[in-house]
């Protein structure tokens, strides 16, 4: 019932969006101007590709993303099961365990510089 | 079945009209707002008030020339806004307008569908709204567009790290993940007046969730990734036409979405606005009418605060931008955790 | 509903392009769809909870891969020599053989895979149970990984090379 809401509605926001492209591509002008369709360069000729080496800290900052927010997907179902559980204080000492680690990891990731954007 | 049938159908267009619907408001809105501020007229010429003016976007959008460059990916290049509006759409299909109600003999609940995990199932939808971002400046080929999906994306994740510290501090106050709980969790009075609202348990998870749907939904101070004083207008640069729009549209969306979340962790969703009780006792169908009006008021409130921050504060620098987000909020957000955890811990 | 069938058959599909694809990004996107596709299936046998994770989760781990891609120069130009079509060959005997034990290992003790898991969130509440408790280790080793990783990560990507001045400032997408 609800995975057939759930693909109801998909199906729906999908074909919302391709009527929308359609809509435009039928109603509006077709013109074949050659220079329209080059590259924007604010007016003057692009040189060279835009598949270039770009800094490799947009990189970084996606990979320790990943490995955060894995951590932190670890700790949302452990919010839930805390405040039914019987055993608090064992779940605590596991939940600061895992902070410390994670801080370690933290301090770490800021102690060498790698997120600094302006050096 | 057939029942269930009619009662998914008539849901989805619900929950579908009301946010588009609303767009051309919004959007008009915005512009009315800009102009409010910086002491100009703002777009009056069309129908009263200029009110007309959304209608007049959206057929020049429609008749536009459709300008197909020849140096994109055809296929991620169409695919790209598709996506985005797609995604953007998603996270409402579990966000409720009102509370459970009895209709006809059903207990019918007014969002698309229903799950003990709703909080979980729009928060992991609406991080996939760097997709179509990502799509669009690399299928664009172009270096202005490619510098605009880096950073936006980059920009997007760093925000999610604070935004998910407050989602777990809240789930961990609530003990629950379902929305209607929570909600149930809000309604009510302190000393008489006070709101039982999670923004007054938490005020900080609540400014770290605000900065981060800021950040998420590329709007000023955080629209780094189309700032056209350095990147022309990033990864939309070569969109024209209804393609474009659809970009606009799937960032208004995105930010309503995210402000429905916003409203039902930190400000109660659909319970009742101050001063509402007393109508609401008379019958239960203009209860469920309320509730939704209430929702829908603290949505347009948001929205309004989106454009009154976007005309008052400038744009950040990137450096700043990234600091501010790795060694200002994420440390703030993690101590903030740490902190209610032993507070509720120690309390009991 | 016959919905199952249609997303295994999407999911093989897009399995399939990943390793056929010619292209990077055709192969990444076609990732994403796949494990898209997955989370459906998890959402369909019923536990929401399992197929956000693994949309969160993977969402990030292929933009990453996005990245990646974009910040090289021409991945999609590799020359195709005869070193690479070697590696090749010696990963795909290596699957076929895992594979094939995998199917040997089904047959021989007749597991029935066609059992259909009873899963909801309320089961995935018992996992957490066991978890934080029960297997409370693996947990925590779970983060020494992780931390593991971010070392490695900001070692291997951290080079602070002082002759290459030529590139800086505008790639890096700052202010100058």
């Amino acid at each position: 019932m609800e995975f057939a809401s759930f693909i109801v509605f998909f199906v729906i926001a999908c074909t919302l969006g391709g009527v929308l492209l359609g809509i435009s591509s039928l109603l509006g002008q077709k013109r074949k101007i050659v220079r329209k369709n080059d590259v924007y360069e604010s007016g003057v000729n692009a040189v060279g590709s835009a598949t270039r080496q770009y800094d490799v800290k947009f990189y970084l900052t996606a990979i320790l993303f990943l490995l955060f927010d894995v951590e932190i997907v670890f700790l949302l179902p452990w919010a839930m099961t805390f405040n039914q559980a019987s055993n608090q204080a064992f779940l605590l000492k596991g939940f600061i365990f895992f902070m410390v680690i994670l801080l370690v990891g933290y301090i770490f990731v800021i102690n060498s510089k790698a997120l600094k954007w302006d050096e | 079945m057939l029942e269930s049938a009619i009662e998914i159908l008539l849901k989805t267009i619900v929950i579908l009209a009301l946010p588009l619907g609303a767009l051309p408001l919004i959007i008009h809105v915005e512009r009315r707002g800009a102009a409010f501020m910086q002491k100009r007229l703002g777009p009056n010429r069309v129908g009263p008030f200029g009110l007309l003016q959304p209608l007049a976007d959206v057929a020049k959008f429609m008749f536009k020339e459709e300008v197909h460059p020849t140096h994109v990916k055809p296929f991620f290049y169409v695919a790209a806004p598709l996506v985005a509006l797609v995604v953007a759409i998603l996270p409402l299909a579990c966000i409720p307008i009102a509370a459970p109600f009895e209709l006809f003999g059903r207990t019918i609940f007014p969002e698309v569908f229903r799950t003990d995990m709703g909080i979980f199932y729009a928060f992991a939808v609406s991080a996939l709204g760097s997709y179509g971002i990502l799509l669009a400046g690399w299928a664009s080929n172009n270096k202005y567009s490619m510098l605009g999906a880096l950073r936006a994306c980059a920009q997007m994740v760093s925000y999610e790290l604070s935004l998910s510290t407050s989602v777990v501090a809240m789930i961990f106050l609530y003990g629950t993940n379902d929305i209607h709980q929570m909600i149930g969790a809000q309604t009510g009075y302190w000393f008489g007046f006070l709101p039982k609202w999670g923004v007054f348990i938490q005020p900080v998870a609540a400014m770290l969730f605000l900065v981060g749907i800021f950040a998420e939904s590329n709007r000023l101070p955080f629209d780094l990734a189309e700032g056209e004083s350095e990147i022309v207008a990033g990864y939309h640069l070569e969109y024209s036409s209804m393609k474009f729009a659809l970009f606009f549209m799937a960032e208004y969306i995105h930010m309503i979405a995210l402000s429905a979340l916003f409203i039902i962790l930190f400000f109660g969703g659909y319970a009742l606005l101050p001063g509402m009780s007393f109508l609401a006792e008379k019958s239960p169908i203009l209860l469920v009418a309320l509730q939704a009006l209430s929702l829908i008021t603290k949505i347009a409130l948001m929205i309004w605060f989106f454009v009154w921050v976007r005309w008052t504060l400038p744009r950040f620098r990137y450096d700043q931008l990234m600091t501010l987000g790795w060694e200002r909020l994420l440390p703030l957000g993690i101590a903030n955790l740490i902190i209610t955890v032993l507070f509720v811990y120690y309390r009991n | 509903m016959g919905v199952d069938i249609l997303l295994t058959i999407l999911t093989v599909v897009f399995a399939l392009m990943v390793v056929f694809s010619k292209k990077t990004v055709v192969s990444a996107f076609a990732l994403l769809m796949t494990l898209l596709c997955l989370a459906m299936i998890y959402f369909q046998l019923g536990t929401v909870f399992l197929s956000a994770v693994q949309v969160l989760v993977n969402a990030g781990a292929i933009a990453i891969l996005f990245v990646f891609v974009m910040m090289l120069i021409d991945l999609e130009q590799f020359p195709n020599n005869r070193e690479r079509n070697k590696i090749k060959l010696v990963i795909s005997i290596f699957t076929i053989l895992i594979i094939m034990g995998v199917l040997a290992l089904i047959i021989n003790n007749n597991i029935d895979t066609l059992t259909v898991i009873n899963l909801s969130d309320n089961s995935m509440k018992a996992l957490f149970e066991k978890l934080y408790n029960t297997y409370y280790l693996p947990f925590e080793m779970a983060t020494v990984l992780l931390l593991a990783a971010i070392v490695a990560c900001v070692v291997i990507t951290n080079h602070r090379k002082d002759d290459d001045s030529d590139n800086e400032g505008a790639d890096k997408g700052v202010h100058p």
